[in-house]
C-alpha cells in the first residue's frame, strides 16, 4: 500500500465542519490547546464557539475526563447551545478517554454528539461518518439521510483516491495559471460563437466563491453575446438544513444578476456524483469549452474538449494540471474566504475577466 | 555508579527484591537511589515504612516541586516514587518519562553509588520501556519464578530488551518451586542470560512486608538475609551485561515439554 507523503485532512477537521453542518453552537475539542488550531479558528468565523479542555501533561497521565466535564458544565452554564459537539483528538484518544461516559456523568447526552476520532484514523471522512452516525443515534437526522450522507462521503474518499490529491504518494505544488490569460481564452471563445459551458461542482461555503464565475459570465454574455450554459449542483431540496440554504441563498442571487441554471445536478454536498451527471450533459452537446468550478476533478472531461479548471490550493492546481485540464486556476484561499459568508464573493478570475471586458468595451466605443 | 532496572512479571516480588537489595547495599557504606517506577507508587515502602507522596502527583499541583518534597532518605538510601495514574485511565508510560525527566533534571544521580530503577511489570509500551530506552539504568535484572507464565512475561522482557539493544545482567530467580530450577536453567541458557541468584519463599519476608520493612532490617542474621546480601554483592561486582535472545511461543512451551 503506498503511502502518501504530503499532509492530509483530517477526521477531527472533518468531524468538526461536520458538526458544524448539523447547526452544532459549540464544539469542544478533548485535547491539547493547539490541536486543529486552524480549523477552530476558521469556523468561529462561521459563528460556531470552538473550545478546547487544552489538556497538558498532567492530563494525560492521570486522565482528563474530569477537566472535559468541568468544561462542558462551564460551556452549558455560559451559554445554553441546544446541541453540542465533542470531539476526539490524538492525545485523548491514545490514552483512551471515554467521551461518552463523561457527558452521561454530567446529564448532557441528550444534546452532545460524542466523536471518537484522532488524526490517525486515515481518511478525513471518517470523522465526518462519525458524526453523522451518533448524530442519527440522537435522532438529529434520519437513517435515510445518514445513509445518503455516508454514501457521498465514501464516493468523495473515492474521488480524491482515484482522481484527488490522494491519488500520488507525492503531488508538488504548482502555481495558478495566469488568470489574464485565461480570461483572454474565455473571452476570445465567446467572441468566436463557441459553444461554452459553465459548471459549477462546488463543496458547500465555496460555492459562495465559486459560483462568482457564472456571473462574471453572464456579464459578458450581457455585453458581447455568446452561447453560455450553465450547470451547477445547487439543487435547494438536497442536504441538511444549513447546505441547503446556502444553495437557495446562491440561486437567488445568481436570478437578481440574471443567471439561470440549465441543468441542477445535485446538492451542494453531492460534489462527488454531481460531476458525473455534468460530464453527461457536457459530452451530450456540442459544449467547445468547459469551465469547471470547485471540485473540477469530479467532472472528467479533460482531454475530451479544452477545459479550465477552477479551484482551490496549489496541490489541487499541480493535481488538475497533471490529470490534463488545459488551465487550472487557483482561487487562493477559498475555503478562508468564504467560511461565515452568506453571500457570493467575488473571485480572482471572476474580477479579472470583469476588468477585460471594461477594457474591450472602452476600447471599442 | 552502578544502575539497574527490574523487570518481571506483575506481581513476582520486584519491589520486595529491589528494596531489600537497595537496603543490603547500603549496610556496605554504599549511597543508593531507589526508584520506583511504578504507578502504585509502592516500591519504596519497605525501606521508608510508609507511602511516601510520588513525583508525579505533587507536579499535578505544582509543576517545579523541590527535590525534599518527593525525595525521602533512611540513612544511606534515597526514594523517590515516580506514581502515575490511577488504573484504567490515563497514560502510565507519558507519566514515566514526565517523571523521569524532571527528576534527571533536578537530581545529580552521580552523587550516588548506586541506582535501582523498580519498573512496572512488561515492557508494554514505549513509555515504560523509557528507563532502559534512554539508557537511565545501565542493564536489566529479571525476576521471575519458574511457572509457564512468569518464564513467559521474562521472555517478553527479553524480547523488549532485543529489539531496543539493551543490555541485561541476568535472572534473579524468585520463590523456586520444587523441581523448577531446571525451567529456569533451560530459560537462562536459551535466552543467554546467568542466573544471578536464587531467592527461596520465605515466610521472614512475608513478615517483613507486613510490617513495611525488608527482610535485612527486621531478621538481619536470617538465612535469607545472608542470601539476599550475597546477591546484591553479586550485582555490584556484575562487570557486564549482555543483550538476551528470546524465543518463540513454541520454544517456551518447549521448556516444560521436554520432560513430560
Amino acid at each position: 500500500m503506498s503511502v502518501i507523503l504530503h499532509p492530509r485532512p483530517s477526521p477531527i477537521a472533518a468531524a468538526m465542519y461536520m458538526l458544524r453542518d448539523l447547526d452544532a453552537e459549540v464544539i469542544v475539542l478533548h485535547g491539547p490547546s493547539g490541536c486543529c488550531f486552524g480549523p477552530a479558528r476558521l469556523l468561529e468565523k462561521d459563528g460556531v464557539k470552538v473550545f478546547t479542555t487544552a489538556l497538558s501533561d498532567n492530563e494525560l497521565i492521570f486522565g482528563g475526563e474530569e477537566r472535559l466535564k468541568n468544561v462542558l458544565r462551564k460551556i452549558d452554564e455560559l451559554f445554553k447551545p441546544k446541541l453540542i459537539g465533542v470531539v476526539g483528538t490524538c492525545a485523548s484518544m491514545i490514552i483512551g478517554e471515554n467521551l461518552k461516559k463523561a457527558v452521561e456523568e454530567i446529564n448532557l447526552t441528550n444534546k452532545t454528539i460524542c466523536c471518537n476520532v484522532h488524526s490517525g484514523l486515515g481518511d478525513n471522512t471518517i470523522g465526518a461518518i462519525e458524526v453523522l452516525k451518533e448524530a442519527n443515534k440522537l435522532g438529529i437526522i434520519s437513517k435515510e439521510e445518514f445513509e445518503r450522507q455516508k454514501y457521498m462521503l465514501e464516493m468523495a474518499t473515492l474521488l480524491e483516491k482515484t482522481r484527488g490529491t490522494a491519488r500520488l504518494e507525492y503531488i508538488p505544488n504548482s502555481p495558478s495559471d495566469d488568470p489574464s490569460k485565461v480570461a483572454y481564452e474565455i473571452i476570445d471563445s465567446i467572441k468566436n460563437n463557441k459553444e461554452i459551458a459553465c459548471i459549477l461542482n462546488a463543496k458547500k461555503e465555496t460555492a459562495f466563491l465559486f459560483a462568482d464565475i457564472m456571473i462574471a459570465l453572464k456579464e459578458i454574455q450581457e455585453k458581447i453575446g455568446g452561447r453560455i450554459k450553465f450547470i451547477a449542483n445547487l439543487d435547494p431540496n438536497i442536504g441538511l438544513p444549513r447546505i441547503r440554504n446556502y444553495s437557495k441563498i446562491i440561486l437567488e442571487e445568481l436570478n437578481k444578476k440574471g443567471v439561470n441554471i440549465d441543468f441542477i445536478t445535485g446538492g451542494l454536498d453531492e460534489y462527488p456524483i454531481a460531476g458525473i451527471k455534468a460530464r453527461e450533459i457536457i459530452l451530450n452537446s456540442s459544449t467547445e469549452l468547459a469551465i469547471i468550478a470547485g471540485i473540477p476533478h469530479a467532472v472528467a472531461i479533460e482531454g475530451k474538449i479544452k477545459t479550465i479548471a477552477i479551484t482551490s490550493g496549489s496541490r489541487a492546481t499541480s493535481n488538475l494540471k497533471s490529470l490534463g485540464y488545459n488551465f487550472v486556476i487557483n482561487e487562493y484561499g477559498a475555503h478562508r474566504i468564504t467560511l461565515g459568508k452568506k453571500h457570493i464573493h467575488r473571485s480572482i478570475l471572476g474580477n479579472t475577466i470583469r476588468k477585460m471586458i471594461r477594457k474591450i468595451m472602452r476600447d471599442t466605443s | 555508579m552502578k544502575s539497574v532496572a527490574i523487570y518481571g512479571k506483575g506481581g513476582i516480588g520486584k519491589s520486595t527484591l529491589a528494596s531489600n537489595i537497595a537496603y543490603a547495599l547500603s549496610k556496605i557504606g554504599l549511597k543508593v537511589l531507589l526508584i520506583g517506577c511504578d504507578p502504585k507508587a509502592d516500591s519504596t515502602i519497605n525501606i521508608i515504612g510508609k507511602r511516601i507522596p510520588p513525583l508525579l502527583d505533587l507536579m499535578k499541583i505544582n509543576k517545579n516541586p523541590s527535590i525534599d518534597m518527593f525525595l525521602f532518605k533512611l540513612d544511606n538510601i534515597s526514594c523517590i516514587e515516580i506514581g502515575g495514574p490511577e488504573p484504567g485511565v490515563g497514560c502510565a508510560g507519558r507519566g514515566l518519562i514526565v517523571g523521569i525527566n524532571y527528576l534527571l533534571e533536578n537530581l545529580d544521580i552521580n552523587n550516588y553509588d548506586f541506582i535501582i530503577f523498580d519498573v512496572p511489570a512488561d515492557i508494554v509500551c514505549g513509555g515504560l520501556a523509557v528507563i532502559v530506552k534512554e539508557k537511565y539504568a545501565e542493564g536489566v535484572i529479571i525476576v521471575t519464578s519458574d511457572d509457564f507464565m512468569s518464564i513467559y512475561a521474562a521472555n517478553n522482557i527479553c524480547r523488549g530488551l532485543n529489539t531496543l539493544k539493551v543490555n541485561a545482567f541476568g535472572i534473579l530467580y524468585n520463590r523456586p518451586m520444587k523441581n523448577g530450577i531446571k525451567y529456569i536453567e533451560k530459560f537462562s541458557r536459551k535466552v543467554n542470560l546467568p542466573i544471578i541468584g536464587i531467592i527461596p519463599y520465605s515466610e521472614e519476608i512475608v513478615n517483613a512486608n507486613k510490617i513495611m520493612k525488608t527482610v535485612i532490617e527486621v531478621y538481619p542474621n536470617s538465612n535469607i538475609s545472608n542470601i539476599i546480601k550475597s546477591i546484591s554483592l553479586s550485582i555490584l561486582n556484575i562487570k557486564e551485561g549482555r543483550i538476551p535472545n528470546w524465543l518463540s511461543i513454541n520454544e517456551i512451551e518447549e521448556i516444560f515439554h521436554e520432560d513430560s
